[in-house]
């Protein structure tokens, strides 16, 4: 609400609104009054919303005391502070345990007129309002009307995840499980992909799925399936809430803690984590993409010239296929040397690591390499393929295409994290180049006084939730964040839960 | 429009981009006037030997950026956010103005910064029904606000300020009236005749018709509209705008060309808005809508162009484009593709340069330091024009001017006190000046 000094409206709040019930008509006056003469942008289209926005949630009584006032004066409350009303009474149906005797009737029916008055004032309802309608009508009985809102909203924008999240709380607390999850599905294709959704879901849809055996396995299911298909982490309270479940059902499902090592075993029931692979289609995509949009991009120019493209795609067509790719300045500065001795260091000890295997690789580097010690240079070039850019050309975009070029067994070796490149391809594609990537990607940790490398590897199974066999194994954090990460960790906790068939 | 086609050798091009990557360009094959535009990337200032470094916001996917985050980097390549948007039905149009309308008083209501209905007008409505987000509408919104919040506050003071006006006349007649003596004075009487606008305007601009002739010749190219949004095709109008000025009011003008020029763009129509007799024929600003390499005929030069020297012979291309959103190095690309030489200003080795804000320089800074250039062939006086805040900053500069000395007896003290000797750099040692002397473009984005 506006910008003023938080700090001086919290003051305001404290003194003249905190814990009061009902406030006479001689009081509203003087707060307004005051509000006005101390808040530069207050006047008087947008006071009654202030106000009502600045009763708490707990404070339905104050608010509906001052609607009478408005209209004890002869006015009629405007849509944004009838809009602040209904949020105030979505909350408190929130506090009251958001079942459908939350709200007394004489609340709802209160709902119900406000709904009647905004939709006989304005054909269409813009997306504030509609949101707070939504808020609304999850109170009442009548809460499927609101879902037109939503195609409302699209009109001017994408609906928030507030809106989505009250219908799917109410509708899965209505047991109205398929229509939760077709909103979920939406909700997750609409909105910003860094997003989470609340937990809050997830606690809702578990504890209405208790009810019935067969419920519950089938309604399991669905949600880890779920979570599997958009890759989501939940927080500790929803595996809580899981091993509650299994605890009641002791002889359906088992749940347990457990570890997973780097080989990608369960320290529980000691199967493997199934493996990430990309399908052909997937690969075939992403490497195509790879080259029209990361290479050449808009403009060719911007990154290369057309002539060094072409003669990179011939050379990988001559040198295919390769095991591993390594980006040879990235690894060359790895240590934060500008010596050119050092750099030429780290390269020959990451390509002699590869040497040693008997693996192919290609280096990918600049042409002013050449100026690198003699020796150097020439052990990479006598133990690997060696291909140098231009000074001006961005050599990234090279390394990614000649890895999927060569193959989907290729790896890649760089520290870099490649966002740049992973947003150019398209939301997505996007998923599938960070699959590609966490599967793929060796980075170089630190070099060792004794000339020894230590290098990160890349992870070979999946960090989703998924299954095995008949067991899920479940990765979560312990706290809900807003945005999902786009790191490269690995989960730590993961539950490994054993879902019996009947 | 004055048409320009003899066979002048040297052009310079300043595309309209607000960050002005100052290119030069040099025409690779046979023939015509080699358009030589600076191109300013900011890699190649990092690391090279060339003594041409304009930066600019250009990300460089160079060495030392590998590691960095690049996400601002090829980021939000939109170039079709105004361009290509379809057409939408009347009724549709309505449809969507209401529900807009009814957005924005309910966001005033609740309290937010928005203007009121009235103050919204339809070019407004035109902009707000194009705009993508709810976000950017709010932005617009909180801009108009305060806008009309400034000029609210100043009607008040203006007002309060009249108030006492009748006095101040009054006491003013009061005195004038007691003093039996002539008053000498401008307003009075004086010896001075009044020099008007008009006079100064039109000795300006027939100074311009002579370096028409005479002068050397600056092309912006205003070709990058599709790249810019509509905030920053603004803000190049607005430098445009500036680039013209100041080269009017300078001692010796260059010659201007706005060469791709699109008057239905949003840059040009701001320009417009600035300048409204720009497209009178007698009014001394050429602008064409073709492409400066069909109006300039390009002469072949082998010869390395040292910007250390600034040529007269020589056109420079200066890419008039705002980004402050993404740092592509757009102009390099251009010039490659055209096969046009690229330069840089000499930033690094003239200037200290400071943390803050990149090097990037405006239209006009660009404008004025060429100008500058030309007038005093000196590269110290010139790169006057950029902005104090960019080059190192003045505690900063104590800092490594004590880090220096703290070993040393004998220190000069004055010298931290003269402000144009801490920013610029002595350009005394010999074995320096040796690696500039020759530019090439093979090795110009190499480390030293």
């Amino acid at each position: 609400m506006g910008q003023y000094s938080k700090e001086q409206f919290a003051r305001f709040k404290k003194t003249y609104l905190e814990n009061r019930k009902a406030l006479e008509p001689k009081e509203w006056c003087n707060i307004k009054r005051t509000l006005k003469s101390e808040f530069k942008h207050i006047n008087d289209d947008n006071i009654d919303a202030t106000i009502i926005g600045a009763c708490q949630s707990e404070q339905l009584e104050l608010a509906k005391n001052y609607i009478d006032f408005i209209t004890h004066s002869g006015e009629q409350p405007n849509d944004a502070t009838l809009g602040y009303l209904l949020r105030i009474y979505n909350a408190k149906y929130h506090s009251n345990g958001s079942s459908p005797e939350s709200l007394s009737d004489g609340d709802q029916a209160d709902v119900l007129n406000i709904w009647k008055i905004l939709t006989e004032k304005h054909k269409i309802l813009d997306s504030t309002l509609c949101e707070n309608l939504i808020a609304g009508l999850v109170t009442t009985r009548r809460w499927r009307d609101g879902l037109e809102l939503l195609d409302m909203i699209k009109i001017t924008r994408a609906p928030s995840i507030f809106a989505y999240t009250e219908f799917i709380l109410k509708a899965f607390s209505m047991k109205d499980s398929s229509l939760g999850w077709s909103l979920f599905e939406e909700m997750m294709e609409t909105i910003d992909n860094s997003r989470q959704p609340n937990c809050k879901i997830f606690l809702t849809y578990l504890t209405e799925v208790s009810d019935g055996v067969q419920d519950t396995t089938s309604g399991l299911e669905k949600m880890l399936q779920t979570l599997e298909k958009y890759n989501l982490l939940v927080s500790v309270k929803v595996i809580d809430s899981i091993k509650t479940l299994a605890a009641a059902y002791p002889n359906l499902l088992q749940a347990t803690h457990c570890h997973i090592n780097y080989m990608g075993k369960c320290s529980n029931c000691q199967l493997s984590l199934q493996a990430k692979t990309l399908s052909n289609v997937e690969f075939e995509k992403l490497r195509n993409s790879v080259l029209k949009k990361v290479v050449v991009g808009g403009d060719v120019f911007q990154k290369s010239t057309p002539k060094e493209v072409n003669d990179f795609l011939n050379f990988v067509d001559r040198t295919a296929p390769y095991d591993c790719v390594i980006d040879g300045l990235n690894v060359a500065y790895s240590k934060g040397k500008k010596k050119p001795q050092s750099l030429a260091d780290m390269l020959v000890s990451v390509v002699k690591h590869f040497a040693e295997k008997n693996k192919h690789v290609l280096v990918l580097g600049r042409k002013h390499m050449n100026k690198w010690p003699k020796n150097s240079v020439q052990y990479v070039k006598d133990n690997a393929s060696m291909f140098l850019a231009d000074n001006l050309s961005q050599d990234d975009p090279f390394l990614l295409y000649a890895a999927l070029k060569s193959g989907p067994n290729t790896d890649i070796f760089s520290r870099d994290l490649m966002r740049q490149h992973a947003y150019l391809l398209g939301s997505e594609l996007k998923y599938i180049f960070r699959q590609w990537q966490q599967q793929h990607q060796y980075s170089l940790v630190t070099k060792t006084a004794s000339g020894r490398i230590v290098i990160k590897e890349p992870t070979r199974h999946l960090v989703c939730a998924h299954k095995t066999e008949s067991t899920w194994h479940i990765p979560y954090k312990m706290q809900y964040t807003l945005h999902s990460s786009d790191s490269f960790e690995i989960p730590e906790h993961w539950l490994c839960l054993n879902i019996k068939k009947i | 429009m004055f048409n320009k086609l003899t066979t002048i050798k040297n052009c310079i091009v300043l595309l309209p981009r607000k960050t002005v990557e100052f290119k030069r360009s040099l025409q690779s094959k046979s023939s015509q006037v080699i358009t030589e535009a600076v191109c300013a990337d900011q890699n190649h200032v990092e690391n090279s030997t060339n003594p041409f470094a304009v930066n600019k916001k250009f990300k460089a996917n160079m060495l030392e950026n590998e590691k960095e985050d690049l996400e601002s980097f090829l980021s939000a390549t939109n170039t079709d956010n105004k361009m290509g948007r379809p057409a939408i039905s009347p009724e549709e149009r309505e449809r969507r103005l209401k529900v807009l309308q009814l957005e924005a008083e309910v966001a005033r209501q609740e309290g937010k910064r928005v203007p009121t209905l009235d103050s919204l007008k339809d070019h407004h409505w035109d902009q707000i029904i194009a705009m993508p987000s709810r976000s950017a509408r709010m932005r617009l919104y909180s801009f108009l606000w305060r806008n009309a919040a400034i000029a609210e506050s100043k009607k008040i003071k203006k007002q309060e300020k009249a108030a006492g006006a009748q006095e101040r006349i009054e006491a003013i007649r009061k005195e004038r009236a007691e003093n039996p003596h002539i008053v000498y004075g401008l307003g009075n009487v004086s010896m001075f005749l009044r020099v008007y606008d008009t006079t100064i305007n039109h000795w300006m601009n027939h100074r311009l018709i002579r370096a028409m002739m005479f002068s050397p010749k600056i092309v912006l190219d205003c070709s990058y509209d599709n790249q810019m949004d509509r905030r920053e095709a603004e803000n190049a109008a607005k430098q445009l705008m500036l680039c013209f000025a100041e080269n009017r009011a300078h001692d010796d003008p260059f010659d201007l060309h706005y060469c791709n020029v699109d008057l239905e763009s949003a840059c040009m129509k701001r320009l417009q808005s600035f300048i409204p007799t720009m497209l009178n024929p007698d009014f001394p600003m050429n602008i064409h809508s073709e492409c400066f390499t069909e109006i300039f005929p390009k002469d072949n030069i082998d010869c390395q162009k040292d910007l250390e020297t600034y040529n007269a012979d020589d056109v420079y291309v200066i890419g008039a484009m705002v980004d402050k959103r993404h740092a592509e190095p757009l102009s390099l690309a251009k010039a490659k593709r055209l096969g046009l030489r690229v330069a840089r200003l000499p930033l690094d080795r003239y200037l200290q340069w400071g943390s803050g804000s990149g090097k990037s320089l405006t239209l006009n800074q660009m404008v004025n330091i060429l100008l500058d250039l030309k007038k005093t062939g000196d590269w110290v006086t010139s790169l006057k024009h950029v902005p104090r805040r960019k080059v190192i900053d003045s505690k900063e500069r104590l800092a490594s001017f004590y880090e220096k000395q703290k070993n040393k007896v004998n220190v000069r003290v004055d010298k931290i006190f003269d402000d144009d000797n801490a920013i610029f750099k002595p350009v005394n040692s010999v074995r320096s000046h040796k690696k500039y002397l020759k530019f090439n473009l093979s090795t110009w984005g190499s480390k030293k």
